[in-house]
């Protein structure tokens, strides 16, 4: 109860703190960019696991936004402004993401680049909304994080939301699937993506079947897969995690039936293929293109450039943080200005070509236009499906 | 709608008589017990989760490749059902016995005090952990069609295997004299005493055979299922309390009519209705029964259930 009203409370202040910023920005904020430009320098804070078992992960993003800090220092800065990434560990740890935000606060860093954990992004929100600095979020991607009405939040990575275009284009174009079985575990997350994909599909040339909302406690398949018999369904896309998902189609081809199995990311993960054992070969499943997976010039020069200065391969998320430090770069571009407030307005207005696709967001701060891809195991290995929607 | 209900209500049946061997066979254990010493010991599901670990580590040590040896599954399946049976006699010898004098209420949550004990113990096992393990053996999708649904051989010889167990237990409680015995320590604990019955033994012996049977579900739905989880037993341990009190909490054949009418109530929930409405119907039909049937369909007065 006091963490939820403080929550509130701080939710208000950093309102009112951002709403203050916008209306005086003519004269306050001018004041503290003159402050700053005086410096030459751009203070961008990065909280990251760097310690604790997600340490690699923290560690391969902040590398991606050192990437992009140094080619943009070498371009001659934001607006004049070489970029100096000051880095703080939160060990994937609400409590230490705590004291690493307000640390960074303190030292008066004006925006903030970085997140991997959800759970370690959430509770330091309100913090950088007091501060009224631009949040922006490489990797950490879970949907409360634009729920809590803060002004100042982008999250890089799209989550969930956005695979379901992607899912609907798999099952239209790819698969022509006729009649699609949709299935969810009642979780939140699987629930948004199997009600968003069925409302993609509506009218498309794939008829979809009521949506089965398996609980996540059921280990049973035999009944939907009765269904989908019965019903005729041609594919089924899983949205909930992976444990259900090899029980699933470890029973589906069980009982003899081979029609396409495809997941959402939520089951991709080395487990699923361990559980399901042969049977998970050839399923599909739709993610949020992870770096290793990126096609083209640019993203090639990142892959060189990557190796060449950390000697080992760019990790799932190094692409999403070197976004994040470029849509820092362009909205202070476009707005003229390294104003916290400033730049704040122009990411919600922001558009460009990123490594991960086209980087822009949605009035929560979710964001819009991200690569999703295909993958499909082969060999108990998750490789790029051969036909991307 | 109604031929698609025509076409997924048969099949549904069948399905759902899988799932209610599993209920079954953990009803009983359920269900004896309750009958013995009126005590719902809620560490019953976790007998199963421990068994179907032991037999994961048993059948991982031994199984080589992927190839299934029927030989081993077998006598693994029994050394399981002999685990899970000393596990809760040992449970029982413990942690109700000293407690025998206290209420029910207190024992009840000792129950529930074993179940964590149990869960968090396989969980801070470095090898088990809180992953989802696959099961070292799987078995071949070979078997039969009927009606152009495919069935396995073993899906078979499981409902077969839990039918013969369930029969064996039914035949010993009603046609032997430890049977007698059981039911005579049931009816009337301080009078049988009387009469030379060491209550304490048949005690012990009703939760070994709760016990074996649910290391037998364990052995079964490990193999039917493919992996298992430190926190698998809670959930089917609930339905299968609930199929116990379905078909009369207390009698043997009860328990065993509850779990495969709720198997078969949720598979055709499922088929009709959708995946999210399986245990609204299951469940709706458990209250339906208390209401209009308060002993559940083979109940008998509390004074004669064992």
């Amino acid at each position: 109860m006091t963490t939820k009203s403080a929550l509130r409370r701080s939710a208000v202040l950093g309102a009112a703190a951002l709403a203050a910023c916008g209306s005086l920005a003519a004269f306050a904020g001018s004041a503290s960019a003159a402050r700053k430009a005086s410096s030459g320098t751009y203070l961008v804070g990065v909280s990251e696991p760097m310690t604790g078992a997600e340490a690699e992960a923290g560690t391969e993003i902040y590398d991606g936004e050192l990437l992009a800090a140094a080619k943009i220092n070498a371009a001659g800065g934001v607006l004049g402004h070489q970029i100096v990434l000051k880095e703080e560990d939160d060990a994937c740890d609400p409590q230490t993401s705590v004291n690493a935000a307000n640390k960074l606060v303190s030292l008066g860093v004006q925006a903030m680049v970085g997140g991997y954990c959800s759970s370690a992004a959430q509770p330091a929100e309100p913090i950088y909304a007091r501060a009224g600095i631009p949040n922006i979020q490489a990797a950490a991607n879970s949907t409360t994080l634009v729920q809590g009405g803060y002004h100042n939040v982008f999250l890089i990575d799209p989550g969930g939301s956005l695979q379901a275009v992607e899912a609907a284009g798999l099952f239209t174009k790819v698969l022509k699937t006729k009649k699609l079985l949709i299935a969810d575990d009642q979780s939140t997350y699987a629930v948004n993506v199997a009600q968003l994909t069925a409302k993609d599909l509506k009218g498309s040339s794939t008829q979809v079947l009521p949506i089965q909302a398996v609980p996540a406690t059921n280990q049973d398949f035999s009944a939907v897969i009765n269904t989908v018999r019965a019903e005729g369904a041609t594919a089924i896309y899983w949205t909930g995690y992976f444990a259900q998902a090899a029980e699933f189609v470890r029973q589906l081809r069980t009982a003899g039936l081979t029609i396409p199995f495809v997941t959402a990311d939520g089951s991709v993960d080395p487990t699923f293929i361990k559980d399901a054992g042969a049977d998970a070969n050839g399923v599909y499943s739709t993610i949020a293109v992870l770096t290793s997976f990126l096609t083209g010039p640019a993203a090639k020069a990142f892959d060189s450039a990557y190796v060449a200065r950390f000697h080992s391969q760019p990790g799932p998320y190094s692409a999403y943080g070197y976004d994040g430090v470029f849509a820092l770069r362009d909205a202070a571009v476009a707005a003229h200005s390294l104003v916290p407030a400033k730049v704040i307005a122009a990411l919600h207005h922001l558009k460009f070509d990123g490594l991960t696709g086209v980087v822009s967001f949605a009035p929560n701060g979710s964001r819009i236009g991200a690569h999703f891809v295909v993958l499909e195991v082969v060999g108990g290995k998750y490789v790029l499906a051969p036909h991307q929607p | 709608m109604v031929s698609v209900i025509w076409s997924v209500v048969p099949p549904d049946i069948v399905a759902g008589l899988f799932l209610g061997a599993f209920f079954a066979l953990i009803a009983v254990g359920y269900s004896m017990v309750y009958g013995i010493l009126r005590l719902i010991n809620f560490a019953h599901g976790d007998f199963y989760m421990v068994a179907a670990f032991v037999s994961y580590a048993i059948l991982g040590a031994i199984t080589v490749g992927t190839r299934v040896n029927w030989g081993n599954v077998v006598w693994v399946g029994l050394v399981t059902m002999l685990a899970g049976g000393v596990l809760a006699v040992a449970v029982e010898r413990l942690v109700y016995r000293p407690m025998r004098r206290a209420a029910v209420l207190s024992l009840m949550i000792a129950a529930l005090g074993v179940s964590q004990i149990l869960e968090n113990g396989v969980l801070n096992i470095p090898q088990w952990g809180s992953n989802y393990l696959p099961f070292p053996v799987t078995p071949p999708a070979s078997g039969f069609d009927v009606a152009s649904v495919h069935y396995t051989w073993t899906q078979l010889a499981i409902v077969i295997a839990a039918f013969v167990l369930i029969v064996g237990v039914h035949y010993l409680v009603n046609h032997t004299m430890v049977g007698t015995a059981m039911r005579a320590v049931a009816q009337d604990r301080p009078a049988a005493t009387l009469m030379g019955i060491n209550t304490d033994r048949i005690v012990s012996l009703v939760f070994f055979l709760g016990g074996a049977l649910a290391g037998a579900a364990a052995v079964m739905a490990s193999l039917y299922y493919g992996q298992i989880n430190y926190l698998m037993g809670f959930s089917i341990g609930l339905q299968a309390f609930t199929a116990a009190v379905l078909g009369g909490i207390g009698n043997v054949a009860g328990a065993a009519v509850g779990g495969l009418l709720l198997g078969i109530l949720e598979s055709v929930g499922t088929g009709i209705f959708g995946a999210q409405w399986a245990l609204l119907f299951a469940f709706g039909a458990l209250v339906l029964t208390l209401w209009l049937r308060p002993t559940g369909l083979l109940g008998e007065r509390v004074g004669q259930r064992v």
